[in-house]
């Protein structure tokens, strides 16, 4: 499934060439840009990568209207601007999709990142019937998926200039984060992210909203979902976990969108907070090792879970790692922009 | 490398990854996700990335629990023991 497309500007999504213009600069090509705006309302981010002077990017944010989540504009290879906005943005090369009229420059993206969907102008024209392109959940999230990665472009932004610890720049951003029971209207948001997510992911099975709804409908299950919003933007719902009895998260995401913000801190040190008001001698959070996850282990090593020493060896990829956390010592603290509500 | 080259390094790559020049001048014993550096998924993970392409240790795939996190000085010692048992 496609999450990003990066399009090039020149005879791409501009109907002509950016510097060759005497005085006003092309027009968006308008058939393109249809296919952006559908492609944009399907949650699919935008961004762009193209060999001019770094005021073409936002002319061409302005003569589109498009959210672009990135840009990356200079004279260096394409491939090596695509490999910039796919770490940027946190994606894996086989969820980006790169557009662009010039058959060198897709040769080259091609041959150095094989995994990456290489169009032409006329082939992404087409793209809103193919698979790839039409995800089978759309969120209300999904849909402003676009406009919060350009939130989040001016809150990094901002982060870079800010003198302070990362928890003063949170502060400061008024950064709210909202921990509470999960309600029949947010399964589908949930299932989304464990579909979505890869760095922060306990597992990698969606979990169908039949097994959400069950963990609602059963009162000794847990789901609790997260939420976050500080005053660049809204991102709504960003992470779950669903705890079964035992006090066992047999599953933990959220969205990368949320990195950095101190969600899964606070999520965590929540549930710790939580299975120690029950009565838990430790917290229990199975957990599959991958190449991808490694974000989500430094967040439960930073909240003092340990997995076993055996489990150091390699061991069986498919198999989940038992990571706990002892509760009888000092708790993980909240942080105190978050704010955690109780079941009724 | 010596115990107080890779210290030093890391040091660095430290104040550059949490965008702080005063974690440059942390000791050895500092807790790398207590107050003072306050490493987190996002500063963690772009910390293994520099470590992996300085010193060519790989510490998320050799250390599953992340106990070389521990302090500035458990990293130094896991970086030199895993570059001298590669040798």
């Amino acid at each position: 499934m496609i999450k990003c497309v990066i399009w090039d500007i020149d005879n791409t999504l501009l109907a002509g060439t950016y510097l060759e213009a005497a005085s006003q600069p092309p027009p968006p090509d308008q058939g393109l840009l249809a296919v952006a705006r559908e492609l944009d309302g399907r949650g699919i981010v935008h961004a762009l990568a193209s060999k001019n002077p770094a005021e073409a990017a936002d002319y061409v944010a302005r003569a589109t209207g498009l959210p672009f989540a990135a840009a990356e504009c200079g004279w260096g290879r394409k491939s090596e601007a695509i490999g910039r906005i796919i770490g940027d943005l946190g994606l894996a090369a086989d969820a980006v999709a790169f557009v662009d009229d010039d058959m060198l420059e897709r040769a080259e993206v091609a041959a150095a990142l094989p995994e990456v969907l290489v169009l032409t102008p006329e082939d992404a024209a087409e793209a809103v019937s193919w698979p790839v392109f039409s995800p089978a959940v759309i969120t209300a999230e999904g849909r402003r998926r676009g406009q919060m990665y350009a939130q989040r472009r001016r809150r990094q932004e901002e982060a870079r200039a800010f003198g302070g610890s990362r928890d003063d720049f949170l502060r400061d951003a008024g950064t709210e984060v909202l921990i509470a029971p999960a309600g029949p209207a947010d399964l589908p948001r949930l299932h989304e992210l464990s579909v979505r997510t890869h760095q922060f992911n306990t597992g990698t099975e969606p979990v169908t909203q039949d097994r959400l709804a069950a963990a609602l409908a059963d009162d000794d299950q847990r789901l609790t979902a997260v939420w976050l919003r500080d005053r660049f933007g809204d991102d709504g719902l960003v992470g779950g976990a669903l705890t079964e009895p035992g006090w066992t998260v047999s599953r933990l995401v959220m969205s990368c969108r949320a990195l950095g913000r101190g969600v899964l801190d606070a999520l965590l040190a929540a549930l710790c907070q939580q299975a120690a008001a029950g009565g838990a001698a430790e917290l229990r959070v199975p957990c599959l090792i991958t190449d991808r996850n490694v974000p989500l282990r430094l967040a439960l090593a930073a909240a003092g879970f340990r997995a076993p020493a055996s489990a150091a060896a390699p061991a069986d990829p498919g198999q989940p790692v038992l990571f706990t956390r002892r509760l009888d010592g000092p708790l993980p603290v909240l942080p105190d922009w978050a704010t955690v509500r109780e079941r009724p | 490398m010596t115990s107080d080259e890779v210290l030093s390094q890391l040091r660095s790559i430290l104040a550059g990854v949490t965008a702080r020049p005063e974690v440059a001048a942390i000791a050895p014993e500092t807790a790398l996700f207590g107050p003072e550096v306050g490493l987190d998924s996002l500063t963690g993970t772009l910390l293994l990335v520099e470590v992996q392409q300085r010193f060519g240790v790989d510490v998320a795939a050799e250390d599953l629990n992340l106990d070389s996190l521990a302090t500035l000085a458990t990293l130094a010692d896991f970086i030199i023991s895993q570059i001298t048992s590669h040798a």
